[in-house]
């Protein structure tokens, strides 16, 4: 059963790697057209400028491109390229029929799984040649279009709505637990699997037109190196020269939005690191919720400022994290350690 | 002893070549032959040769995502691990070998 799952995340993160690409020139390119523009009741209005409408008509091709590149590279990590279109046509049905990313996840998973046990099926060596290239395309495609319109899309649409209109009408205490939530698995394993999984949510939900997720992810990210980078300056005895020099290389990757840059760290001192920046970043991402940030790439730290909506805000709420995270480590760190790691 | 290795991770912008520097730098100070293929989120990068594929010893997948073009290490011995561990203790997992 673990290797079940194992093999399902490694598939599903395969599929977000490929995927994440189309949500940041989709969503950076629409932010940037609209940036520009009056904002109507119906959503920006670039009827105006056609330069905008443009690259708003750009941005919205790149995001159409989203749901089946997500669903194909999943079913493309479990069962190789035969496994890509009936992936892609899955993810695609899951846009048309309203279960976006939702949708999206198990069509690839049900390709992969598909793809998969076709290619088992013992066939006479004469029509080997045709069955890459015909009959496994064919076959898988027709049946998880089949089960995405008929049996599987209707349910998860309304799930998919369940979720959005959930999202959307948050009362304040829920918005902040959430955002506390995704700080937290942000920081806690910086750029493993647990971030990642708030990673992607933030992504999935910026794809759906809800940026505020993906807010809180983004001032998240970055709290960990900055916040230990800038512990390194304000108390330079508590820091050897090494991991000072470790501290000033994590205040540049957290600028341009790299959690890893914070591993050092956490790897020399797992157990008082690894609470006191998921305590920096939780906060940094309640603000974020509470106040209604908004971040259209899915990337974070003060690199994405340009696409941020309530940039003042974000910066707050980022700086907030980080100066928590600096302070509270240095007290942490004021009493002796345990004799295994013994400073000089 | 010659290793080749391809590293890859979700996002493919700090992980992937963080092992990557990690598996190269230590595997030398262990006296064994290393190159790293990096699979980010700039595609592949110093790619291996099919000559330096079939002459290595041993392939090394650190990585938490499938691997682009997995069959032209066919036939070879792979260790699969995942790229936390490399950044972990790169010494543990090459002397498993």
């Amino acid at each position: 059963m673990p290797e079940v799952m194992e093999d399902i995340k490694k598939s599903l993160l395969t599929g977000v790697s490929y995927f994440v690409p189309f949500i940041a020139s989709g969503g950076v390119l629409l932010a940037l057209a609209t940036a520009f523009q009056p904002f109507m009741a119906a959503g920006a209005d670039v009827s105006a400028s056609p330069v905008l409408r443009l690259i708003c008509d750009i941005g919205r091709a790149s995001f159409s491109l989203m749901l089946p590149v997500l669903a194909g590279y999943i079913a493309y990590a479990r069962a190789g390229r035969p496994a890509l279109v009936a992936g892609m046509v899955g993810g695609q049905i899951s846009g048309t029929v309203g279960a976006g990313f939702l949708g999206a996840l198990v069509a690839g998973l049900l390709a992969g799984w598909i793809v998969d046990g076709l290619k088992r099926v013992p066939l006479p060596a004469a029509v080997r040649p045709v069955a890459a290239i015909l009959i496994i395309p064919v076959v898988s495609t027709l049946i998880v279009g089949a089960l995405m319109e008929c049996v599987i899309g209707a349910p998860v649409a309304t799930l998919l709505g369940l979720m959005g209109d959930g999202l959307a009408n948050t009362s304040p205490s829920d918005a902040v637990i959430l955002g506390t939530v995704l700080g937290a698995m942000i920081a806690f394993d910086m750029g493993g699997p647990i971030n990642k999984t708030a990673f992607f949510l933030g992504s999935a939900l910026l794809g759906q037109g809800n940026p505020h997720a993906m807010g809180a992810v983004a001032a998240a990210i970055c709290v960990p190196p900055l916040g230990l980078g800038l512990a390194t300056k304000l108390s330079r005895t508590t820091w050897s020269g090494k991991e000072r020099e470790a501290g000033s290389a994590a205040l540049a990757m957290g600028l341009i939005g790299i959690t890893e840059g914070a591993i050092p760290f956490a790897a020399a001192d797992p157990f008082r690191v690894v609470p006191t920046v998921c305590f920096g970043s939780a906060v940094a991402g309640a603000i974020c919720m509470l106040t209604g940030v908004g971040d259209h790439a899915p990337h974070g730290g003060p690199i994405v400022l340009p696409v941020i909506d309530r940039p003042g805000m974000y910066l707050l709420a980022i700086s907030t994290g980080a100066v928590l995270t600096a302070l509270t480590i240095n007290l942490l760190r004021r009493r002796p350690p345990p004799p295994s790691v013994s400073a000089p | 002893m010659k290793i080749i290795a391809v590293t890859a991770c979700p996002t493919g912008i700090a992980h992937t070549y963080m092992a990557a520097a990690t598996l190269s730098s230590v595997g030398r100070e262990m006296g064994h032959d290393v190159k790293v293929e990096t699979q980010g989120a700039m595609g592949i990068e110093n790619e291996l040769r099919p000559a330096e594929i079939s002459a290595a010893d041993l392939v090394i997948f650190a990585a938490d995502i499938a691997i682009e073009n997995e069959a032209r290490f066919n036939g070879k011995r792979v260790l699969h691990v995942p790229i936390r561990e490399v950044l972990k203790d790169a010494r543990k997992v090459l002397t498993r070998i």
